[in-house]
């Protein structure tokens, strides 16, 4: 299990904050996806076998970019 | 830690929509112009098919240049199924300026013009919204910005200036009078009072001499100070506060739930109706353009960002005022459950109290000698981690102390051991009890000490009593007041603690709690929680570290900080500085920012139940519908933000 800590850039509504949470939730090992249109921070809890490549994916999937992962 | 780059994304986005707004309208001012001469007094700046053309060149880059990153991204969401508002304005301008073309063949009113507008105003709502939110999280963005960008560091009789990336854990900082304290550490030499009002809400300036720990971000007041860095970066205090209150944003409040699966089916759903009411429209009425405007308008006029925003900006605001005041909201979920709360527990020791016990009475039997007594009980003590044990070493202040064998800890008890040949405990009545110790000797004085709020240690040797130690904690100065304010309220008080009944109800008549639940050992006071949750929903208050099934057990955990931790893992709601007035401000935030949800999610809900049916039936031009929408999450930013204005102290 880990904890990662996204900083995203593109959300400037609702429901793309739901969009991201609901690609990251698609990603089989992510346990659980947050992420606040107000802070532009996602949290998600994974197992180690996600990587941040397959964050990555997920976050543009949805139409954003990822800015930083920690 | 590098929060540069996130206040850029913030601004940047705020100028970007600037910068898109001022010259959609360059472009769309002489486009409502010319259609309001036509429309209202019929009249032409130039002949037809050139008019439209005209317009048609004015709305492009208003569509498609200004208004291409929400087109790109509305585009997107359409063709991968991750549906946004962006899908929604992007389907409705680009079917606008459409029309504009299809118009040359005759069969259709020329909507392009109204394609400009919208985007105009859409625009134009996103950068007030944009504006708006950004004073929401204005609190948080300080304590973003908190953090200090230098420090001076002492290497031999030579000072220099680094960047605070560059500091080091035993690094030696010089702080002068008025300068920030760059990062958390503990004073070897000066002496000053420290402002640390910015982090731990605070108000009044804490004095700081050798030996004790600052916090980086506080200000130094008046004297010089020097001190060794014992965390930097991510480890440092501001840092954990900083990530508690992100991470909370994140958290869901139940209520919000039925608005966010509104949220992520909304989009679909109103593209689906948008189509059923343009064929509606077209069938009943024959009128194609009419249908069309009508389905643009619906288009345009949902909007799922007052839904949406309705609780995070509220969150946020609370956040950011729950901040400044050392009160860090870590989970959503508890400003929902705060206002079912009936019953406050409080633990005695650290939360009512200092938690710092001292020695103030000794009593010896006959042929004891005062020193004697604390000369066999520090020795056993100083093996102890327990606040009591320590203030009885502090009291003795022994230079050596005599050779302790067997040594063992009775939780919630006391201790035992040997000296020499003699057997050695320590304890509460308890312990006595359970050792069959007879107490008639000191009996009284126990039971004048346990009158005033102390807490005795009887001391014996070979099961024979030697004498009794009086510990008193003194009560916290705002901790009357606080709990006067809870009984006000009509909350049930409830005092909960490991001391025995006499000892604790004295204390808790100092404060004015009722109730008192005695004698309870540290393990058992989750279960003691779970017991008065029998009748009605319980927030206990209590430290992080001891009481954390406790605070986990209770449905609103409120964790107190010593001023120079926290704990993080444990506790919905963390309390930086260890006043109980926090407590108060904590209930009566989360009561108000309830409100305010439940406020906004009401005129977002009330919003889209009306306009988008008084949309459907054709009665809003579309542009008038644009206006509509960018108003409602406009109005639900600054609801949110009116919420700075409650008095929560």
């Amino acid at each position: 299990m880990k904890k990662l800590k996204l900083t995203i850039e593109g959300m400037h509504c609702a429901s793309c904050a739901s969009n991201i949470e609901k690609s990251l939730k698609k990603i089989s090992g992510v346990n659980d996806a947050r992420v606040s249109v107000m802070t532009k921070k996602g949290f998600v809890e994974a197992e180690d076998v996600v990587s941040d490549k397959d964050i990555e994916k997920a976050v543009s999937r949805a139409g954003y970019k990822l800015i930083k992962i920690e | 830690m590098d929060h540069n780059h996130e206040e850029k994304i913030e601004d940047s986005e705020i100028k970007s929509w600037k910068s898109k707004l001022i010259w959609s309208w360059i472009f769309t001012v002489p486009i409502a112009f010319i259609m309001l001469l036509e429309r209202i007094f019929d009249l032409s700046i130039v002949e037809m098919p050139y008019q439209s053309i005209l317009i048609l060149i004015l709305a492009f880059p208003v569509v498609f240049i200004f208004g291409w990153p929400t087109i790109k991204a509305g585009i997107r969401g359409l063709v991968t199924f991750y549906f946004n508002m962006d899908s929604l304005i992007s389907l409705g301008t680009v079917i606008a300026y459409l029309t504009g073309l299809i118009a040359f063949t005759g069969v259709i009113q020329d909507y392009s013009g109204v394609a400009a507008m919208i985007m105009a105003f859409f625009t134009t709502g996103k950068f007030v919204e944009a504006q708006a939110r950004g004073r929401s999280s204005q609190e948080i963005r300080k304590l973003l910005e908190l953090g200090a960008k230098t420090a001076r560091i002492v290497k031999g009789n030579k000072e220099y200036d680094i960047p605070i990336t560059e500091v080091q854990v035993g690094d030696i900082l010089l702080i002068k009078p008025g300068e920030k304290i760059p990062t958390d550490g503990v004073v070897i030499k000066g002496e000053s009072s420290v402002d640390e009002s910015m982090v731990t809400g605070e108000s009044l300036p804490v004095e700081k001499a050798k030996g004790m720990n600052v916090i980086g971000a506080t200000i130094n007041q008046d004297g010089i100070l020097y001190v060794k860095t014992t965390k930097v970066g991510k480890d440092t205090f501001l840092a954990h506060i900083i990530e508690l209150v992100e991470e909370a944003q994140g958290t869901k409040i139940p209520i919000q739930k039925l608005a966010d699966k509104i949220t992520s089916i909304f989009v679909p759903v109103i593209l689906i109706l948008s189509a059923l009411t343009f064929i509606g429209w077209a069938i009943v009425t024959g009128d194609i353009s009419r249908s069309l405007g009508v389905g643009i308008a619906v288009l345009v006029i949902a909007c799922p960002c007052a839904l949406g925003l309705a609780t995070p900006t509220a969150l946020m605001v609370s956040s950011g005022m729950g901040a400044k005041r050392g009160i860090l909201i870590r989970k959503g979920e508890a400003i929902q459950t705060m206002k079912e709360v009936k019953i406050v527990v409080f633990d005695k020791t650290g939360t009512i109290t200092k938690g710092k016990p001292e020695v103030t009475d000794i009593n010896t039997i006959k042929g004891i000698k005062e020193k004697e007594l604390l000369n066999i009980s520090a020795s056993l003590e100083k093996l102890s981690e327990h606040p009591i044990a320590r203030a009885i070493v502090n009291k003795a202040a022994l230079k050596s102390y005599r050779k302790v064998t067997g040594f063992k800890v009775l939780r919630g008890r006391g201790v035992e051991g040997k000296i020499g040949k003699s057997i050695v405990i320590i304890g509460n009545q308890t312990l006595m009890k359970e050792r069959k110790i007879k107490l008639e000797k000191i009996n009284k004085s126990i039971e004048d000490f346990e009158e005033d709020g102390k807490t005795t240690m009887i001391v014996t040797m070979n099961k024979k009593v030697l004498g009794v130690i009086a510990v008193a904690d003194s009560v916290k100065e705002d901790s009357k007041e606080a709990i006067r304010k809870l009984n006000s309220y009509g909350y049930r008080t409830v005092m909960i603690t490991g001391d025995n009944e006499r000892t604790a109800k004295a204390i808790a008549n100092q404060v004015g709690i009722k109730e008192v639940i005695a004698n309870v050992l540290p393990e058992n006071k989750a279960k003691k929680v779970e017991e008065l949750q029998i009748s009605g929903m319980v927030a206990f208050i209590g430290d992080g570290i001891n009481d954390a099934p406790a605070l986990k057990q209770s449905n609103v955990g409120i964790a107190m900080g010593t001023g120079t931790d926290i704990a993080i893992e444990s506790g919905d709601i963390v309390l930086v500085n260890g006043s109980l007035i926090g407590v108060v401000q904590a209930i009566n935030l989360s009561k108000a920012t309830f409100k305010k949800i439940k406020q906004n999610l009401f005129w977002a809900f009330a919003y889209n139940v009306i306009a988008i049916p008084l949309a459907v039936a054709g009665v809003l031009h579309p542009v008038v519908a644009e206006i509509a929408m960018a108003l409602s999450s406009i109005t639900v930013v600054s609801n949110a933000n009116l919420l700075k204005k409650k008095k929560i102290d």
